[in-house]
Order: structure tokens, then sequence, then C-alpha cells
């Protein structure tokens, strides 16, 4: 409950449009009520009237009646499309809400929050998660409340006319929309728990069937493979099949349940007819009144369902954005630097407490102008050197000075200013080549972008692109080879000019032709700077004055 | 296109025929209870309100009423099971059907699609289709059938009001039609909106760190803000539109009730018709709407089963090559002679353009050449994943690969890929990949040979280790060295490998190179050599360029004729004496 509870502080910035759209949802249940009621009466009253001779038919208001049907048809016609548009613009409006709120929250952690999140499916969760929680105002809270409001009204209508027929309706209503699908759904938990395993597992089968086909074809191991995926089917149709026995069961409970009210609605309202306390005409308004209203209740098994979902989605967020900063904020304004010399003495460093030292007593002295190789294999603290540098994660002991301050007082944007990094990891980001050279230098002219692309070399590549500058790189546009990218990367350097370049196996993952002519191509943008050039391998570091090499978080 | 995918869709329901109606008939039963009920509450209202019956008169009535309901509620709970039945056995047919095709297709087409689509279809998209089944279809069948008896019993009755539900009814799918087709349409622009949307910041989030790098994660905020204000906006533009088709039933729905009403008031107020016929066809005319209501419910069930179809008979549709069917030996030596090999991909150019080679029996030769010269094609005909366009592989001086079973063929020799794939299972399960039966005994001596005992022992539960569970995971080296064991376990003649020590430390790759070395005693070994070192140790080198043998010979000879071995050796000469720097 307090989840839900924080969701809907989230949402507090559009309560008029939301509570617009809960009015009109319930307007619309109202209206068809409406209609279906007055309807009812209205012909057994004309028929009531017919039967009485001359006199009557005369006195028969037969107009307002008629005029209130015909009141009622429209406002039913209108509420609904009106109120469709008002919950889908809230929506809208809550999904930027959302992501706003959610961008602003990780912003300061990344990227230690994200660690764990590296791989790119996890993190398509994690926006899968916000679309789910944007959800909840359209899937529950609108069905929740406007069928509540609605029932009010309707079970409060039907108490002028009969008390039990009231009764019976408010125990139909609630039995229906609460408490069947409370009980479908903790009857199906265990076999939607067993569904969801099931999916999973099949799933890893079937890439595994995909990925290492040349495997399981060479070794023949396909048809046990194949064995195992009919194993797993069979499972999981099994229990799809209690599932739907269990989903099937609920609807008709729900429907009978429906039946049922109305049954004893007219039961009700037959005894005081037939007593002379109620009109004729009051007995087909309350059976019809009693059809009609179960139509607000019809969504609420399903916002049920996706109340758990977004349970399960809002807990996950929740707990990204409720971690703290690795690092505090150091105080503003931003230290100036008296030089670039970095120096490192004795520094330790493990990311969580009781955890082996990822940097274990590291010294390291590095002047300004200096080129520095450092190489160590997977492990030896070489990432964990850069997480510190970068003032991505905080050191737990010694000290570290950039040109003459302590490091601790850089903010990780601070420090930025100072530093470049050519990795693998450099981001490409889905757009023009244009905006993802501009990330570095926000003013650049087209001059100096072109220029930048020259130094890369990359120049050449760009200007055979129909689209130049503007053509899209990644999934929807071109896409770059690993080469290309580590270019953009260098680009992206040349452009920021920066007095130090950090290279984190800038060469991972190209082949050895590929590699030799990056790594010629990256000589001169070095010229003036003071580097660190981290990787496992020999490659590249002939371009570096001194190598040291990084074992087990120390020099060696 | 859509039109063509719901016959073969149906077609597949064919399998579960019998199943299938029984569900549909059970939902139809239910349905048509409906009308038996309206006229049983009729005569109740009636009988009370005109004809002075009390609670005890109607009795019989409401009894009859509630066995109705209970009937009704049991049938509909009966289709739903039924329904779940028939599609539950196409969904069971369909998943098996596609991962046997998938098999057969080999690894070369299934690399073409995205794995993870290709898995989504196997799991998601056959789910998508069991709403197709279990309601849209059975759905379908409600609404002709209700309507229609709903009119043959109104319009006996009072044919006026018979008129206007018959006018209304077909008028609804008409409009929805007309209306939906430019909903559709919208819809789908939509959709592709919303897909950008999500992707760009799916595309921030991971972007993240690089954009803190250059200081301008707080930039992104606005951006994101506008974007997803400017989606808003222009999709509410679309919605106005989509949103009338629901509005048209609701239209229509609504103005049949009203009519129904108003007519009848005035005709009941002259007494021109009873009270009871009227009643009736109001109880009746929402009940001629239910169906068409469910219909575009389940509609968009039916759009994503017609496009998870889709994806599906794609895969199925990709027609499997002639296999050979000729039985090989046990062989005790192999050898390879490729005569003329052409090969490429779809349209486009021929990666193997009129290559010929051998690999002799018992020796080591390595194939080399920069990216994209056909090093990885050569090897997927030799391992019979692909057939070649034209030319022969020919076995033992006699035996043309293309006649020999695949399966025959794969008996004889065992493969290390570039990337080796680990299984979900135990480190054992993995490394009896090939051989199942194989004792602990063997398992570990594999082990040993392929240099992987050491870091398989120091799992906390050793060979018994879940792949899932390792935590940080497998290093390359590793990986490599399990993949090294499986071969080892099989004991093949020919061993085909792809090299990748490029990408892996220092000391992993000697242990690498170690178990390579010592596997390839007495086997006809091929390898995809991405290091000269590699090269260097072979028996005979395989230069390649552009799809031809651009040189072949022992490297020794190769080294001294200033040729495209020469040039190779040169350019990754740099990188030698790097190592070497470096102590």
């Amino acid at each position: 409950m307090r989840i839900i509870w924080r969701l809907l502080v989230l949402f507090g910035r559009d309560a008029g449009w939301m509570t617009g759209g809960i009015l009109l949802a319930s307007l619309t249940i109202l209206a068809n009520f409406g209609l279906m009621t007055l309807s009812g009466w209205f012909l057994a009253s004309a028929a009531i009237a017919g039967l009485a001779g001359f006199a009557a038919q005369n006195a028969f208001n037969f107009f307002s009646p008629a005029a209130g049907v015909r009141f009622f048809a429209t406002i039913r016609v209108l509420s609904r499309y009106v109120e469709r548009l008002v919950t889908h613009e809230a929506t809208f409006r809550l999904l930027a809400t959302l992501r706003v709120w959610f961008y602003t929250k990780l912003e300061p952690l990344a990227p230690a929050a994200l660690q764990g999140y590296r791989a790119g499916d996890l993190l398509s969760r994690i926006v899968a998660d916000i679309d789910t929680l944007n959800l909840f105002y359209l899937r529950v809270y609108v069905p929740f409340l406007a069928a509540g409001f609605a029932a009010l009204v309707m079970v409060g209508f039907f108490g002028l006319f009969s008390g039990p027929a009231a009764l019976a309706l408010a125990v139909g209503l609630a039995v229906t929309g609460l408490a069947v699908p409370m009980l479908t759904q903790r009857r199906g938990n265990a076999a939607g728990a067993e569904i969801n395993a099931l999916n999973a597992q099949m799933r890893m089968e079937m890439l595994d069937a995909i990925q290492g086909m040349g495997e399981l074809l060479t070794y023949n191991a396909a048809p046990v493979l194949q064995g195992r995926v009919a194993g797993l089917n069979g499972r999981l149709i099994g229990r799809q099949a209690e599932m739907s026995a269990i989903t099937g069961m609920g609807m008709a409970a729900s429907g009978l349940l429906g039946n049922l009210t109305m049954l004893a609605v007219v039961m009700a309202a037959t005894i005081k007819v037939s007593a002379g306390t109620l009109g004729a005409a009051d007995l087909p308004l309350l059976a019809l009144g009693s059809m009609a209203a179960f139509e607000a209740v019809a969504p609420l098994p399903s916002a049920l369902q996706y109340l758990g979902q977004i349970r399960a989605a809002a807990v996950r967020i929740f707990e990204l954005t409720d971690q703290q900063p690795t690092i505090a904020p150091p105080p503003s304004p931003a230290p100036e630097p008296v030089n670039f010399d970095l120096d490192l003495r004795g520094v330790k460093l493990r990311y969580e407490d009781n955890a082996a030292w990822a940097l274990d007593g590291l010294d390291l002295h590095i002047p300004q102008g200096s080129r520095i190789g450092l190489q160590g294999s997977t492990g030896a603290g070489k990432s964990t050197l850069i997480n510190l540098l970068l003032r991505f994660y905080d050191y737990q002991d010694g000290t570290v000075s950039f040109g003459g301050v302590d490091l601790r007082a850089f903010s990780s944007e601070a420090i930025a200013a100072y530093l470049s990094v050519i990795s693998q990891r450099s981001y490409l980001f889905h757009t023009t080549i244009r905006d993802n050279l501009l990330l570095a230098k926000g003013d650049a002219s087209a001059a100096d972008l072109w220029h930048a692309l020259e130094v890369a070399q990359l120049a050449d590549f760009v200007r055979a692109q129909p689209l130049g500058l503007d053509t899209i790189v990644g999934e929807a546009g071109v896409r770059l080879s690993g080469g290309q990218a580590r270019r953009v990367a260098i680009a992206r350097a040349v452009l920021k000019d920066t007095p130090w370049l950090i290279l984190d196996e800038p060469t991972e993952g190209l082949d050895p032709l590929t590699e030799q002519a990056f790594l010629r191509d990256l000589k001169p943008v070095l010229a003036g700077k003071t580097v660190l050039y981290i990787t496992h391998r020999a490659a590249g570091l002939a371009l570096m004055d001194r190598i040291y090499r990084l074992d087990s978080g120390k020099i060696t | 296109m859509s039109q063509r995918i719901d016959p073969r869709l149906m077609a597949e329901g064919r399998r579960t025929r019998g199943v299938l109606y029984f569900a549909i008939g059970l939902g139809v039963s239910a349905a048509l209870l409906v009308i038996l009920q309206a006229i049983l509450l009729a005569h109740v209202v009636r009988d009370v309100a005109f004809g002075h019956a009390n609670l005890a008169a109607v009795a019989p009535l409401l009894w009859a009423l509630a066995g109705l309901f209970v009937l009704r509620a049991g049938l509909s709970y009966a289709s739903e099971i039924v329904a779940f039945k028939a599609s539950g056995g196409i969904k069971s047919y369909l998943r098996e059907t596609l991962l046997s095709h998938i098999l057969k297709l080999g690894p070369v087409p299934a690399a073409d699609e995205q794995s993870a689509d290709l898995a989504g279809t196997m799991i998601e998209g056959i789910e998508a289709l069991e709403p197709y089944f279990s309601r849209y279809v059975p759905q379908m069948a409600l609404v002709v059938a209700v309507p229609l008896a709903i009119l043959a019993l109104v319009f006996p009755v009072d044919w006026i009001s018979g008129l206007i539900l018959l006018g209304a009814g077909p008028l609804i799918p008409l409009f929805m039609v007309f209306v939906g087709y430019r909903a559709e349409a919208i819809n789908q622009r939509q959709w592709q909106k919303l897909l950008l949307m999500s992707a760009h910041f799916l595309d921030v989030m991971q972007g993240l760190t690089t954009l803190k790098l250059f200081g301008r994660a707080r930039d992104e905020i606005g951006i994101v803000a506008r974007i997803s204000d400017d989606y808003r906006k222009t999709t509410m533009a679309g919605l106005r539109v989509a949103f009338l088709t629901s509005a048209v039933l609701e239209f229509f729905a609504s103005l049949a009730i009203a009519l129904v009403a108003v007519i009848f008031g005035s005709r009941l107020l002259h007494g021109t018709i009873d009270f009871y016929p009227a009643f009736l066809v109001l109880l009746l005319a929402p009940e001629y709407f239910v169906p068409l209501r469910g219909l575009s419910t389940h509609y968009h069930a039916r759009m994503s089963a017609i496009a998870a179809a889709r994806r599906m008979f794609d895969v199925l549709d990709m027609p499997l090559a002639a296999a050979g069917t000729a039985l090989l030996p046990q062989m005790s030596a192999v050898d390879i002679v490729c005569e003329d090999l052409q090969f490429g991909y779809g349209a486009g150019e021929p990666v193997l353009d009129g290559l010929s080679c051998s690999f002799q029996a018992g020796q080591i030769t390595a194939i080399v050449g920069a990216s994209g010269v056909g090093k990885t094609s050569l090897a997927r005909l030799l391992l019979k994943f692909a057939a070649p366009a034209q030319g022969r592989i020919i076995i033992n001086g006699t035996l043309d690969l293309a006649t020999v079973a695949p399966e025959s063929w794969w008996q004889n020799l065992a493969w290390v890929p570039q990337n080796p794939r680990l299984f979900h299972g135990s480190i054992a399960a993995n490394i009896r990949l090939g051989n199942p039966a194989a004792d602990d005994a063997a398992v570990r001596e594999a082990a040993k040979r392929a240099r992987a005992l050491e870091f398989i022992e120091a799992q906390p539960q050793g060979f018994e280790t879940m792949i899932g569970d390792l935590g940080q995971g497998l290093s390359g080296g590793q990986i490599q060295r399990i993949a090294l064991a499986r071969a080892f376990l099989k004991d093949p003649k020919l061993l085909i490998l792809d090299e990748a020590t490029a990408n892996l430390d220092l000391e992993s790759e000697a242990l690498v190179l170690e178990a390579i070395a010592e596997l390839a005693v007495g086997r006809t070994v091929i390898v995809i050599a991405h290091r000269m070192a590699m090269a260097e140790r072979a028996d005979n080198v395989l230069v390649l360029e552009t799809g031809r043998v651009a040189a072949f010979g022992p490297p020794a000879q190769l080294r001294d004729v200033d040729g495209a071995y020469a040039r190779l050796l040169q350019a990754y000469e740099a990188e030698t004496s790097e190592a070497a720097l470096c102590v």
C-alpha cells in the first residue's frame, strides 16, 4: 500500500486531468444506467397509462421521459468519447512526469547505481517498468474509482425505491467486483508464478538452441534439447490449463452473481409491488438498472491483475532510485588545478564493505605531459582506477591529488572538464553523427566537426554518406564497424581537447589489422597531452613513455 | 496481407478442429440462453406489474430463471476450458514444428535473424496465438449467431423494432471499418513513434555514463521532457480520430435502445401493442450489441496474433536445403579436397569465388586473411551448415560431401567456434554435450587435457557448478577451454576450430594454445587463425584474399616468398614487437 501511495504522490502534478478522467468514466457508467432504468420505467408507465383509458393517456407526460432517454443516450456517447481522450491525455502527461522524475533521480546515481544493469536487457526492463507504472492510472486507478463512485450513486438510487434491493445490489457489486477477482487471483498466484518461471526457462533453452545451434548440431545434442523443450512445454500447457480453468471459473462466477443479484432485486421489488408499496413501473426500472449496474465492475478483474504487475515494477524502480549516491557532492565551486600532475599514494578502494580491495595500496605518479601505459589482466584493478579518476566511486584510504588539489574536491562533472576517455564502451547515441560529436563541444562549428573527423580519419567515410554529418547511426541508420565507432570517440576527444586523455582498452575487440590502423591514427591526437593508456594486452604500448604493470590493485 | 494470414492460422487451428468447434458450440449455447432468460424475465415482470401476481405466483418462473443462470455459468466455464484445450494443442504443435524447422535450417539462417527476436517468436509469439483461438475465433461465431437469433425472435414479435435492430447491427461494423481504416493507419504511426520514444529513453539510459563524461547529463532532462510532450501532442491528435471507432459502436447501441424505448413508449400509450413484447425487445436490445462490443476488445488480440503468425510463417516458409542421405562409416582419417567452391549470401556478391584447396589427413592447416575474405564462409561449407552454390567438397578422395547425411558427417568432427556457447546446465553436462554417457573419469580427463581442470575444481561445486549460477561468469579463456574439453571427450578425426585468442589475457591465451596443440595431435585440423603465431605453428597455411586462394604451403616456405603471406606477417609484426616490450 505504501508503494501505491508513493506512486500517487508522484502523480500529484496532473491531479486535474486525473480527476476529470475519473469523473467522466463514472458519468459514462451512470449514463447507461440512466438510459436503461428510465427506458424500463417509461415503457411500463406508458403501458399502464395506455391501459387506463383516454384520460390517463392524455394526462401522461410523454415528452419528458422520451427526452430523458435521448438525453442519456447522447451523454453516454459523448462522455465515453471524451473520457477516453481525457484519460489518455492524463496517461501521456504522467509518462512524461515519470520519465523526467526517474531520469532526474538516476542521473546523480549513475553509473554506480546502474553497475548491475550493464546488460542491455536489464536496462530495457527498467524502461519497460516505467511504461508499466504509467498504466497505473489508466488500468487501475480509473476503473476502481469510477466503479466505486458510480456504485455509490446507483446503490443510493436503488435505496429510494427499496432498501433490500439496494442492499442486494451493493452486495452483488462488491462480491463480483472485489471478492471474486481477489479469490481468483489468489488461487491463480502459484500457477502464475510457475508459468513465468517455465517461460523464462523455455526462453533460455530457445536462446541456447538458436545461439548455440552449430555446437548442438555437430555434437548431435539437438534431440536432447528438443526433448527438454517438449517437456517444459508440456508442463507450461498444464499450468496454463489450470490457470484458464481458474479464470473461467471467475468469469462464470461473475456472470452468475450478476444474474442472481438481478433475481434478488426482482424478488424484493415483487414483494413491494404486490403489497402496493411500490409502483408497478418501478419493477422493470429496478430489473434493468441492476443489469446495467454491473458494467461498472466488469473491468475490475483485469485492473487487479495490473495492480500486481504495477506493484512489482514500482518495487524495482524505487529500489533503484532509493540508492544513495556513491560520492558525496563536493562543495562548489570546483577548484582550479595549478597543473595537470596526478599523484596517487597508498590508495585503497573496494566496492562493498568486507569485499576484497579492488585497489590495494596503489602508488602512481603521472606528471603533466607524460604518457603512461598501465598493463594488467582482468581483475587487476584497471577499471577501478578509471572509476576513481572519473569520480564515479570514492576511495576509502590513501590520498589522490590532481594538479595539487585533493581529488575529493572535484565532482565527476568538474573532473570531466580535464579528462577525455576513449574506450570500447564510448557510447554512440542513435542519432546523427553531428549530434554525437556536438556532445563533446556544444558550440562547435561545422569546420570544427570536420577537422575532428579528419584527425580521426573518419571524414572520408562521413563525406561518402548521402546525408553527411546528418547521417543517423545505429539500428535506424548506418551501422558503424567497431573501428569506426572507436574513431567517433577519437573525434569527440579532439573536439573536447582536454589536457588529459585516458585510453581504456581502446582497441578491444578489433581485429589486428584494424587495430594497427587505429593506433597509427591515434598517434597525432596524443601530442602535447598527458596520456594514461590502460590495457590487458601489448598492442599500442609502444606509443607510451613508461609502462607499469598493475596486479591485484597495486603497481608491481 | 492479413487476409492471407487468417486462413493459414485457421488451417493450423484445424489440427484441433473437433475441440475448437466444441468450444465454440458451448460458447454459442451459453450466449443463446440469454434469449431464453429474457423471455422468462419479461414474463415475470409482466405478471407482477400487470397481472397482479405475487412472489408465490411467479416463484416457478424465478426458479426456472435461477436454473438457467446456473446452466449458463456452467456452459461458459466449460467453453473456457475446452477453448484452452484447443489453443493449447495448437501452441504445442507450432512450438515443436518451429523448433525442429529452425534446427533443420541450420545455424546460418538463424544467425541472420536477431536471436532474441526468434526466441521471442517461439515464446511470446506463440502465446499471442492463444487469445486468437480461445477468444477471437469463438467471438466471431457469437457475432453472427447471437444477433441472428435475436432478430429471429424479435421480427415475429414486432417487425418495427426488428427493422431498427437490423439497421443498426450491420451499420456498426461498416462504420467501424470506415473509421477503423484511418484509425489503423494512425495507430501504426503512433506505435512507431512510441517505440522511437522508448528507444530514445533507453538510448539515454545506456549512454548515461558517456553523457556524464561530457558534462551533458543534466541537459537531457529537458530533452526527455520535450520528446515525451511532443509525443503526447501528436498522439492525442491521432487518438481523437481513433477513438471514433468505439464512439460509433456506442452511438448505434445507445441510439437503438433509445429509439426502441421512445417508439414503444408512444405505441404503448396508444394501446397499439402489449407491454410484454415491448419489454422483451428492450431486454434483448443491449444483448444484441454485446458480441460486437466483445469483438472490438478481442480485435487487438487478432492483430497481435496476426503479427506473430506472420513472423512464424516467415520462418516456416524458409526452404530447407536438400540434405544428403549417405551414411559415413567411422573414419580413421579425414582428407578433404575443395573444388571450385562458389558461395554467397542472398543476392550479394559471392564471398567465395572459385576457391579450390585441400586439407590433408593428420595435418594442421591454418586459414588466414583479413576479415571478410571468406574464412568463416569456408568453415561453414566444411561444416555442412551451408551448401556451395557451385563446386564440390570431396572426402577421402571419393565421397561428395553434398550426398552425405549431415548427422553422419558431424559424427566424425568436432567444432570449436570463436565464441563457444555454454548451455544452461552444469559444467559437466556442458563437457558431456556430445557424449552424455561418458563417465566422470572421462570428463575429468578431458577437462585436464583442455587445461580446464584447475579452474573448474576451484568452483564451489566443481564440475556440478551450474553455468547460470557463476555470478561474475567465466572468462573468455575459461569458456574456450570448456569447449575444448568437449572436443577432447568426443575424440573426432576432424577438428575445425576458430582460434579466438585475440581478446584473451596473455595467460589464458597460452593455456588455450597449449590445449589446442595437444588436441591437434593425430587429427586433421582446420583452424581459422587470427594471429600469426597460430599460423606459424601449422603444417600448411591457406591464405585467402577476396574469396580465392592467394597462397598455400608450409609457413616456412611462404615466409620467404614476397606474397600475400609475407604481407600479412608484416602487418602483424608491429604487435609482436610490442609484445616484446612488455615484461
